[in-house]
């Protein structure tokens, strides 16, 4: 799994916009970005559902941890490596995932 | 730029906002955008999604520092907190059966309270992925999931323990209770000395989350924990104790 790089994490973890490297470009003390409980919940409902139980998401995040991602920080780490996995399943697609983020930042950035 | 606001009368800062960056990433915008496609195509529902969310928002350790400043002071709850620790958590306001009725995929409605004594020390760890005792001490520190912690406590308890600055006497046992999918575990530290007469709201102050995982010991004084990230690293062989191989 850890040798499929996907483009659309690649493109996001090069803009170097990690909570621990954002947040004291802000002075915000905060230690979690606005995402994280969510991405919390996303892990626990993905578990009940059975899509994705957790002891196989922890596993595949602690391989991708040590090799694809390991340079990047937690939160980041566990949401690349949830949607890595998620999309090496084919869960989600890479092109529904690319199109869907389009959308959403239009969205966010509308007001 | 931040900012934070407050709900209800003024200088009220119980619901103050945590202050966040007006700034949209890709991060953000990932989860949001796969959140929606894993809805859109029923890998979970949007209202099981809120409502782990209120949940996952609602714990934290401040549970746990309850119950281990009650077990100090009632000597009858602390037998019940070491023989029914479900129970006993739901005497400080936790019900490990939230938020499904059932409790979470991640957190097995078993949990045992470890007791430290004179003459033995508890820690925590999970060394299969990162299991926690998360209704009592909400999520887990970044440190805890790590391989590094992981790996390293189950094989050299007392240089890690050293790393956190936790120095046990050599006459002192160290037990690892390794989580083990099916149950999960919290230290009952030793009660310090110099808190006679305290009560149990300034005894659960000097209880942090470290003290419950067992990596650090609640002290008058110490009531947050403070740590570096420690970087992954074989501990320095001495003559007195070489680590095992891996």
């Amino acid at each position: 799994m850890s040798e499929n790089r996907i483009a659309v994490l690649e493109a996001t973890r090069k803009q170097d916009k990690a909570w621990e490297t954002l947040a004291p470009r802000y002075g915000v003390t905060n230690p979690n970005p606005p995402w994280k409980t969510s991405l919390t919940a996303m892990c626990d409902c993905l578990a009940v559902s059975g899509a994705l139980p957790a002891l196989e998401r922890r596993n595949t995040e602690d391989e991708l941890a040590e090799t694809l991602y390991s340079d990047i920080p937690s939160p980041e780490r566990e949401l690349l490596a949830l949607v890595h996995t998620l999309v090496s399943r084919g869960l989600v697609s890479e092109a529904d995932l690319v199109s869907r983020m389009k959308t959403v930042r239009a969205r966010l950035e509308a007001v | 730029m931040s900012h934070t606001h407050t709900h209800g009368n003024p200088g009220d800062t119980h619901h103050k906002a945590a202050p966040m960056v007006e700034e949209i990433t890709d991060y953000e915008v990932l989860e949001i955008a796969v959140r929606e496609l894993a809805i859109e195509h029923g890998l979970f529902t949007a209202e099981d999604h809120r409502k782990f969310t209120e949940w996952a928002e609602s714990i934290g350790p401040a549970a746990g520092s309850r119950l281990v400043a009650k077990a100090w002071t009632d000597p009858a709850f602390k037998a019940l907190a070491l023989k029914d620790g479900l129970t006993a958590c739901k005497e400080v306001g936790v019900d490990w059966a939230e938020p499904t009725g059932v409790g979470t995929p991640s957190d097995y409605m078993e949990f045992h309270l470890l007791e430290d004594t004179p003459t033995l020390h508890h820690v925590i760890v999970c060394t299969l992925c990162s299991c926690y005792p998360r209704p009592l001490l909400g999520m887990s520190p970044e440190w805890y999931r790590t391989t590094n912690y992981r790996r390293r406590l189950v094989r050299w308890p007392r240089q890690v323990l050293a790393e956190f600055g936790l120095i046990v006497p050599p006459e002192v046992e160290v037990r690892v209770e390794d989580s083990n999918q099916k149950c999960r575990f919290m230290v009952l530290p030793m009660r310090p000395e110099g808190t006679d007469n305290w009560t149990e709201k300034q005894l659960a102050e000097i209880v942090t989350r470290d003290c419950m995982i067992g990596v650090a010991l609640p002290k008058p004084g110490r009531t947050a924990d403070v740590h570096p990230i420690q970087k992954a690293r074989r501990p320095v062989k001495s003559s007195a104790e070489e680590p095992a191989n891996e």
